[in-house]
């Protein structure tokens, strides 16, 4: 028994390299269906959006990239189908350099062609990407056209009759950020400050832990935490929207609800490896202890 | 059983190509890495010409000079920064990275005031008048604040109380810690999932038939 | 001509000091790090002074201010791409002196200029960098799909196995604080996620079970993240945010220079 968690611990971490594949890539070619369960801040950042009435403007920031795209790729996607079913116009911009921009352009894409009756320039705008994240959200905060004179296509903001009614964000009833790293953080600590506009913010899983204390401070109206919590996050708009219940069962786009059953059999893995690593170190510190006596 | 479009074979080469350090280092792996880094920076050249320089700084002029004239310093100053590079005259970069620098700086300045301190301490100070679970919740984050706040204090050397209250900020740090190791393992899963996702059901599964 | 007060005072502290202290500069050579660090200091307190001087020349619509962040968009971007010339030196060197690796380095070059060239093109035909009106994308945007999506993708994801691996082999519960620790993570990772109703799955008797077990430690995980770490992550971020407030301070005000290169005594 011993020898078997030596020879576990010292295992070529090649073999482990493996195991973890495996776990992965297992619920992926077998669906098991795990359920999701939601949480607060997921919760309060839906209730908000469904309080907003009919032709308010949300803002989405894709402030995000690839890096992190299976996590935040479904939170963007999940608030934009909300929007459009709820009626709310949505402006679109990305202000992370590596890679938001072809992000923002895929995923506004998909959602036209889920939702063909929605007009661009009416009902939704891409204002592209801009250098300079800290200085793009101060120039908002007073003039929207004064950070983005045009949108993605190079269409003058004047004529865009969405942008009408929107000089800068105190006419925005909301901000999303889906954001991997400090450009969503600006948002809450730059933004919100000087403009008071509301913020919800989709992190990765990797800095949400962070923002409970913004949650807490009510500088943030509620966060989709990771992965799971763009899961819960369409679990709430199926529950909301029963025609949505078709669309996330059938669709073969990556989903946050796909990626559970997966996280969830790594996460068992990575307890297991935690309980095996410390088992052997408890069985080493012991046998040393009576080594000593 | 349709095989999947040439953008999908390259995408699933170069996923691989990349995995296989997980193996060992192999020039497959050392191809795929200097692609990306030669395909991200020109990636910048293009978001930046097209979405940053020709929409804010050379359209306008171009437009209506009159209006816009003041643009030329930033242009100038932007060229300035590359003098860097250049031996002799390398020191006129120090102006336009000054004023890069401190502006942001600046901004940072008043964000931290307005946006970090003075809500987070808002936060910590509350009324703890009744005796129930909100009162008993709000004392643990007031305690929890202020033993963190104590353990980050190295301008003096702790004594006995100080030295335990900073080392209820450590449990306090390490629970926080532990949370963040957890929320780290998900956000790590998560990358490998969308790949796998990728490789699995894009990729294999067409070219079997099985989608 | 547009001649507004916020305008001429950006033009003469950032375009007309800097141009008489590089005259200066050329025959001074003690003023080449001086002058720099007086017009920073304007450049640092404009962003801080607007937000509580709320007068015109300021913080108004033709004030200094605004024109100020609309200018530092277009530096971001020029900054954004100072690091490709460093990398174009180090790889021509390379591929010339013919240095290990120096293969590597032409695929580097390749995927520089081939993506840049793309932007460029992208630009200059008007056609831009996303997707055309019909649903195609553009030659930049078919290389950001199918070549630098992926690619960044898969090298990030590298560090799911790696962190696998370290906590089967690092992690140990040493002494008390890293058993605090061990047992936080263990706790929300089961929380978070609906472990025990995996575990439970080939036992149909135990579902209920697992699942009232499961709400229940979402319940408590929810409530480890809002408090105690909620509590720490606000004296880290009051922590950081002072200190870092006064090293702005400190840049601002010149004290700072290791950022233009300088040190202490220069």
């Amino acid at each position: 028994m011993a020898g078997f968690f030596e020879r576990i611990v010292h295992l070529d971490r090649r073999w482990i390299f493996l195991f973890v594949l495996l776990s992965v890539a297992a619920p992926i070619i077998v669906p098991i269906g795990l359920p999701v369960d939601e949480t607060a801040p997921t919760r309060a950042a839906f209730d908000f959006i469904e309080s907003l009435h009919d032709g308010d403007v949300v803002l989405i920031s894709f402030d995000y990239g690839p890096s992190s795209a299976p996590e935040n790729d479904p939170m963007a996607e999940a608030v934009m189908r909300q929007c459009a079913l709820k009626k709310l116009r949505f402006v679109v911009c990305a202000l992370y350099p590596l890679g938001a921009l072809g992000l923002a352009n895929n995923v506004v894409a998909e959602i036209e062609g889920e939702f063909p009756d929605l007009r661009y320039g009416v009902d939704y705008a891409n204002l592209g990407y801009k250098d300079g994240a800290a200085a793009v959200m101060r120039r908002m905060g007073e003039d929207i056209a004064g950070a983005f004179p045009t949108d993605v296509k190079g269409t003058p903001l004047s004529q865009i009759p969405i942008m009408k009614g929107v000089h800068d964000l105190r006419q925005v009833k909301l901000v999303f950020t889906a954001a991997t790293g400090l450009i969503g953080e600006w948002w809450i600590t730059q933004v919100h400050p000087q403009v008071g506009v509301p913020v919800i913010i989709g992190p990765t899983a990797v800095s949400a832990p962070k923002y409970y204390a913004f949650i807490n401070s009510g500088q943030i109206v509620g966060m989709l935490g990771g992965m799971k919590g763009a899961a819960e996050f369409e679990n709430l708009l199926r529950e909301r929207y029963p025609q949505m219940e078709k669309f996330y069962k059938t669709t073969r786009a990556f989903t946050a609800t796909k990626g559970n059953d997966a996280q969830t059999v790594l996460h068992t893995v990575i307890l297991l490896f935690l309980l095996l690593g410390n088992i052997a170190y408890i069985r080493h510190r012991a046998a040393a202890a009576r080594g000593k006596a | 059983m349709h095989l999947p479009h040439i953008g999908i074979w390259i995408a699933a080469f170069l996923t691989i190509s990349s995995l296989s350090f997980l193996y060992k280092d192999n020039p497959f792996f050392r191809f795929a890495e200097s692609l990306f880094a030669g395909v991200s920076l020109g990636y910048y050249v293009g978001i930046v010409l097209n979405q940053t320089l020709m929409p804010n700084l050379i359209a306008p002029m171009l437009e209506d000079f009159g209006q816009n004239w003041d643009l030329v310093v930033p242009g100038i100053l932007g060229v300035l920064l590359y003098m860097r590079y250049a031996p002799k005259i390398g020191w006129v970069s120090r102006y336009a990275l000054a004023i890069y620098v401190t502006y942001y700086i600046g901004l940072d300045f008043t964000r931290r005031l307005h946006g970090e301190v003075m809500p987070q301490l808002a936060r910590a100070i509350q009324p703890l008048a009744s005796l129930d679970s909100t009162t008993l919740y709000s004392l643990v984050y007031i305690v929890g604040v202020f033993s963190v706040l104590v353990y980050f204090f190295f301008s003096k050397e702790q004594g006995p109380i100080t030295g335990r209250i900073s080392r209820l900020g450590i449990w306090f740090l390490m629970i926080s810690f532990g949370a963040a190791f957890g929320f780290t393992v998900m956000g790590r899963v998560a990358l490998l999932i969308g790949r796998l996702n990728f490789l699995i059901l894009d990729w294999i599964y067409p070219m079997i038939g099985l989608r | 001509m547009n001649l507004e007060f916020g305008r001429v005072m950006l033009v003469i502290l950032f375009a007309v000091v800097p141009i008489l202290g590089i005259l200066l500069g050329m025959r001074a050579p003690a003023l080449r790090s001086r002058i720099p660090i007086y017009v920073a200091v304007f450049s640092g307190l404009i962003p801080i002074l607007s937000m509580y001087i709320p007068k015109r020349f300021l913080s108004g619509p033709t004030g200094m201010s605004p024109r100020l962040d609309q200018w530092l968009i277009i530096l971001a971007g020029f900054a954004l791409l100072l690091g490709i010339v460093n990398v174009l030196q180090n790889n021509m060197r390379k591929i010339s002196r013919r240095e290990k690796g120096w293969p590597f380095s032409v695929v580097l070059l390749v995927g520089l200029f081939v993506t840049g060239g793309f932007g460029i093109y992208g630009a200059a035909s008007g056609h831009g960098i996303g997707i055309a009106a019909d649903g195609t994308p553009t030659p930049f945007q078919y290389m950001t799909n199918w070549f630098f999506q992926p690619l960044q993708s898969t090298i990030f994801s590298l560090l799911a196995f790696f962190m696998a691996s370290a906590a089967f082999r690092a992690f140990r519960a040493r002494n008390a604080e890293a058993t605090i620790l061990l047992v936080a993570a263990s706790l929300i990772m089961m929380g978070r996620v609906p472990v025990l109703e995996l575990i439970a799955a080939p036992i149909p008797a135990l579902h209920p079970a697992a699942a009232s077990a499961s709400q229940g430690l979402g319940k408590l995980t929810e409530w480890i993240m809002k408090t105690p770490n909620g509590a720490a992550q606000s004296g880290i971020i009051i922590g950081a945010a002072l200190g870092a407030g006064s090293m702005a301070i400190r840049v601002i005000l010149g004290i700072e220079r290791g950022y233009l290169g300088l040190g202490r005594g220069e």
